[in-house]
């Protein structure tokens, strides 16, 4: 139990905390860089409408570009679907946020969560072995995507083995699941995976800027 | 830069002698007698100096999915990975990350972005000018929304103040700061030609009035290889019967100094038509047939200012679609079928697209699209001044042929385009290619059927 | 005052079937995991086992523990195997009180040096010897002398196993476990609050069978009822699965019997044999009755955070400290910027 104390307690503390103070560190130095205003006329209204626009649209592939990226498009999708399902679906889980932040939700079965586990997990190695070989991602990947990897497969992988227990004692699982929630947490705002928030800026961004003169967004 | 004067003046223009460089990947070119080191700190500097919340926002969010590759038309007909658009910028983010961004004292004290390199520099001059033509497909596709070709252009910058540009991009951009065109247009050559064209095509031209409501501008690719555009352009002015010049003392619409990086020279290009502009107390700016001349005043003329513009800024597309759909002009149906080249900076960057789909619809032709077509088109492959950089031509030739490809697939009778420099670069390659299709402009079908009667 | 008498006499006086015995000897093979053939020799070395001698140490505890044990509604085996020991102090049960009780206790040790066991329940205060004292003797005290020539010690409850509610935070009376002051010597936990009776007769069945203390896993429990979970062994498993939750106490779900998770309950981090064994000669369990299990055979189970805190959730500072942190990443994220901006204005001037 006292992996456990320390998982559910210090440890995600910690993990809390440096996520915190992580997103709002890395937005606010990016934010409050300087910024240019645009004193030409615009074709049509920017603002946050265009932003929101844009946050929603990019969300799917041009229908121009579709072939072309059908297979990461589609590994993509079913990952970040598979995350969202086992994160915020599974009843623990709420719970959890409920603990948080006071509100809660309807979950799904525990077995169709262990299901989209497997596939998503299934998915996120599909993707490594598409990163390793293809010759883009081989060229443009660096230290922080293979980590950003390995710290996202984590809870994942530890979450799944939670039911199959490899006789070993829950607790300890659920702590080791807890501890690479804690490790995700505190990576999270500092590495790539910060795209879960900065994708609405950058979005955002193109939306303001480029539906502002009209332009194809 | 003194290197750059040496031999270059002719290097926009597609029918004088190009150097031929056969291994055009080891070859980069330097202006200035800087050192390597010196190098370093003017294009970090100047790379710096663009690092904005907007430029921010777009270097933090890449999650390296390497999309961008499959909308580039470089790595599509290369297959070669260092053409993917968002790897074009790795010294760009690189210093960024070290420089600028929210963890950038961290970078810095813990080693974990490096410095750039001369060498890097040197290497990436290829990727940010010979392999760019700043056509924004990149943007389109990258699922974060990063407008990669935007920072393209702020990455040139630092590479111009580097001193690391390819030469005759360089001479261009130089000659056009000196001279005023990248042609050696001078108010003596440009009315000398106005004056030629006058004649020529018997058509009124109005050149230095004092006041007008329109200025109009040209490109030194028009006035010098197209001067027919300048007397069609009069012709649809005169129709519309419009108060309208042209200025001795602002008409070339082509920024080289935005191509080539220089933002002084891009300011001093621009400010010349502005100031023509406001001079002449015009209401309206019609650009010519020109992409990125349509970038530059329409879109960052206000920017260059320092506040909004006096006056409306429009492409020659939009103001012949303006003319069109209200009535004061009318055409007579061509009855062909056409395919249509959307200019990059016009149509996916600058959101007037609809305009030239109003005129042809006006012109009564069968249009039909390529495929991706409108703002999905692949780009001729001589926007963002590559149609300059003789070491290019190789690489430039292989995504032609992408371009002439989906051209086929529609069986158009005819093609046409709104951008001068498109229509160069098409010009060139069907030369090259010994093509059966030639680049016509709209701007001249438009005036070619124009109808006179009404006057 | 020695008693002679072998378990199986004693039994037989007391009216005991010798098929009812045999089936309390199988059940307890079963329990201890045994393979069945070994029922005989357990009934065998029961009817022959000298009553053991036992002293029962009560220090800091509720009597919950005993209670359990005797407090039976009818007769039961279990009860009559503990009544068939030879417990020679236990200074709740016994009558002498006083200088006899002790000397009773001195007497025990005396006669069955190395033989005897000590069971003991409640906690032992190391904070103030003076908190706890029996005939004027701390009770850290009269635990080391008695442990001293017994041949084991089990501690019953989970006060003795691992501090119990003595021991919860802040722990003003200095709480420790029996194990932390029994080093050299086989302690076996079987913790609980209060254990499952059953559970100590049948350990107390092995060592009288075998002579020998069961198997234990890390915290000292005998693997053979502390080795799964409540979770694992639990009838309302398939609502977990199936995500069918009770949500209240008294809503639709709780009726229907469905998981009790949400309000709470610890039987996935809970090792212990309830699920199985059951309470009241196997009448029910807590989860049976409508209740979530408190996980309380675990060590700390009274520092969990509230009892109907569902065990996912996580035990750490509300609001303020969050506050605190979205001060300090602003405060951080707007030097960087500053700092950023510097740079750039500088580059500026000097371009």
């Amino acid at each position: 139990m006292e992996l456990l104390d320390f998982a559910r307690g210090p440890a995600l503390q910690f993990g809390l905390y440096a996520f915190v103070i992580g997103t709002v560190w890395r937005l606010l130095g990016i934010l409050l860089l300087a910024a240019k205003p645009d004193h030409s006329a615009p074709r049509k209204r920017g603002g946050i409408l265009a932003a929101l626009k844009v946050i929603s649209s990019r969300s799917v592939t041009a229908r121009e570009f579709r072939q072309d990226t059908l297979y990461a498009s589609v590994l993509g999708y079913v990952l970040h679907i598979g995350l969202f399902v086992i994160v915020f679906l599974f009843v623990p889980h709420i719970l959890f946020f409920k603990g948080l932040i006071g509100l809660e939700w309807p979950g799904l079965p525990n077995n169709v969560i262990y299901f989209v586990g497997v596939i998503t997990a299934g998915v996120g190695v599909a993707l490594l072995l598409r990163r390793m070989t293809h010759p883009v991602l081989k060229l443009i990947s660096n230290f922080d995507d293979y980590f950003s990897w390995v710290v996202t497969m984590a809870p994942i992988i530890t979450g799944l083995i939670i039911p199959i227990r490899f006789g070993i004692r829950y607790e300890t699982l659920l702590a080791i699941h807890i501890l690479s929630i804690a490790v995700l947490l505190t990576w999270l705002p500092f590495g790539k995976l910060a795209h879960a928030f900065l994708v609405f800026f950058s979005r955002g961004t193109t939306g303001m800027v480029l539906e502002r003169r009209g332009a194809k967004t | 830069m003194s290197t750059s004067k040496i031999g270059y003046d002719d290097a926009y223009d597609l029918q004088a002698k190009r150097l031929s460089v056969k291994k055009p990947e080891i070859r980069y070119d330097k202006q200035g007698d800087m050192t390597d080191d010196e190098r370093v700190e003017k294009a970090m500097l100047h790379f710096v100096k663009d690092f904005g919340s907007t430029a921010a926002t777009y270097l933090d969010a890449c999650i390296h999915c390497g999309a961008c590759a499959e909308a580039c038309h470089y790595y599509k007909v290369s297959g070669d990975p260092k053409y993917t658009p968002i790897w074009k910028l790795e010294p760009f983010k690189q210093a960024y990350k070290r420089e600028a961004s929210p963890f950038a004292l961290f970078y810095r004290a813990l080693g974990l972005k490096k410095k750039v390199t001369v060498e890097q520099l040197e290497e990436w001059q290829h990727l940010l000018y010979d392999s760019c033509t700043v056509c924004g497909r990149c943007s389109l596709i990258c699922p974060m929304g990063i407008d990669i070709a935007a920072m393209i252009s702020l990455a040139r910058h630092g590479m111009f103040k580097a001193g690391l540009v390819p030469h005759e991009l360089h001479a261009v951009a130089e000659r056009a700061e000196v001279d005023g065109s990248p042609l050696g247009v001078t108010p003596t050559v440009f009315e000398d030609r106005l004056e030629w064209m006058e004649d020529e095509h018997e058509v009124d031209i109005n050149i230095d009035q004092e006041q007008a409501d329109v200025l109009v501008v040209m490109s030194s690719i028009e006035i010098q290889k197209y001067p027919q555009s300048m007397a069609a352009t009069a012709k649809i002015l005169n129709a519309a019967g419009a108060s309208w010049t042209f200025r001795t003392d602002g008409f070339e619409a082509t920024n080289f100094g935005m191509l080539s990086g220089n933002a002084e020279w891009q300011r001093d290009m621009s400010m010349r038509v502005i100031d023509a502009a406001i001079k002449v107390g015009a209401k309206k700016l019609v650009l010519p047939e020109c992409g990125h001349a349509y970038m530059a005043l329409r879109w960052m003329g206000g920017n260059m200012y320092g506040k909004p513009l006096p006056f409306e800024v429009q492409h020659i597309s939009e103001y012949m679609a303006e003319l069109l759909n209200s009535g004061k002009i009318n055409v007579n149906k061509v009855k062909q079928s056409v395919t249509y080249h959307d200019p990059c900076q016009v149509s996916r960057r600058g959101g007037a697209t609809q305009a030239s789909r109003d005129v042809l619809k006006h012109l009564g032709v069968e249009l039909r699209e390529m495929k991706p077509g409108g703002d999905y088109n692949w780009c001729c492959g001589g926007g963002g001044g590559v149609v300059t950089i003789h070491r290019a031509d190789e690489l430039r030739y292989k995504v032609f042929k992408l371009k002439m490809e989906q051209i086929e697939e529609t069986g158009a009778e005819e093609l046409l385009t709104s951008c001068a420099n498109c229509r160069q670069t098409f010009d060139d390659g069907q030369n090259h290619f010994q093509w059966k299709y030639s680049m016509e402009s709209l701007l001249e079908v438009v005036a070619d059927n124009l109808v006179e009667d009404e006057q | 005052m020695k008693d002679e008498r072998t378990l199986g006499e004693v039994l037989l006086a007391k009216g005991v079937s010798r098929r009812g015995f045999m089936k309390y000897c199988s059940a307890t093979a079963s329990l201890l995991a045994l393979p069945p053939a070994m029922v005989p020799r357990i009934a065998s070395a029961l009817e022959s086992a000298r009553r053991p001698s036992v002293i029962w140490l009560s220090f800091q505890e509720c009597t919950g523990c005993t209670e359990s044990l005797t407090r039976s509604s009818s007769p039961t085996l279990e009860g009559l195997i503990f009544d068939s020991i030879s417990l020679d102090y236990h200074h709740t049960l016994q009558a002498a009180s006083g200088d006899a009780a002790e000397a009773a206790r001195h007497a025990a040790m005396e006669e069955n040096r190395g033989e005897y066991l000590v069971l003991v329940d409640g906690s032992i205060p190391l904070g103030n010897p003076g908190y706890s004292t029996i005939a004027g003797i701390s009770n850290v005290d009269m635990l080391k002398e008695t442990v001293a020539d017994a041949a084991a010690v089990i501690s019953v409850g989970s006060c003795a196993a691992f501090g119990g509610i003595p021991g919860a935070n802040p722990n003003p009376t200095g709480a420790v476990a029996v194990n932390e002051l029994v080093k050299d010597m086989p302690v076996v936990n079987l913790p609980g609050c209060p254990p499952i009776p059953t559970v100590i007769t049948a350990v107390l069945a092995q060592f009288l069978t075998f002579g020998q203390l069961p198997d234990l896993d890390h915290y000292g429990r005998p693997r053979a009822f502390f080795g799964q979970t409540i979770h694992d062994r639990c009838y309302r498993r398939p609502f977990y699965e199936q995500g069918r939750f009770a949500e209240t106490f008294d809503d639709e779900g709780a009726r229907l019997g469905w998981c009790l998770y949400k309000l709470g309950c610890r039987g996935p981090i809970t090792y212990n044999a309830c699920a199985t064994v059951k309470w009241n000669q196997g009448t029910s369990f807590p989860i049976e009755s409508g209740h979530p299990c408190l996980g309380c055979s675990e060590p700390g189970f009274w520092d969990e955070g509230g009892f109907y805190q569902p065990i996912s959730t996580a035990r750490i500072g509300g609001g303020t400290a969050l506050g605190t942190a979205v001060a300090a990443g602003a405060a951080i994220g707007a030097a960087a910027a500053a700092m950023s901006r510097r740079r750039q204005a500088k580059t500026i001037k000097e371009g």
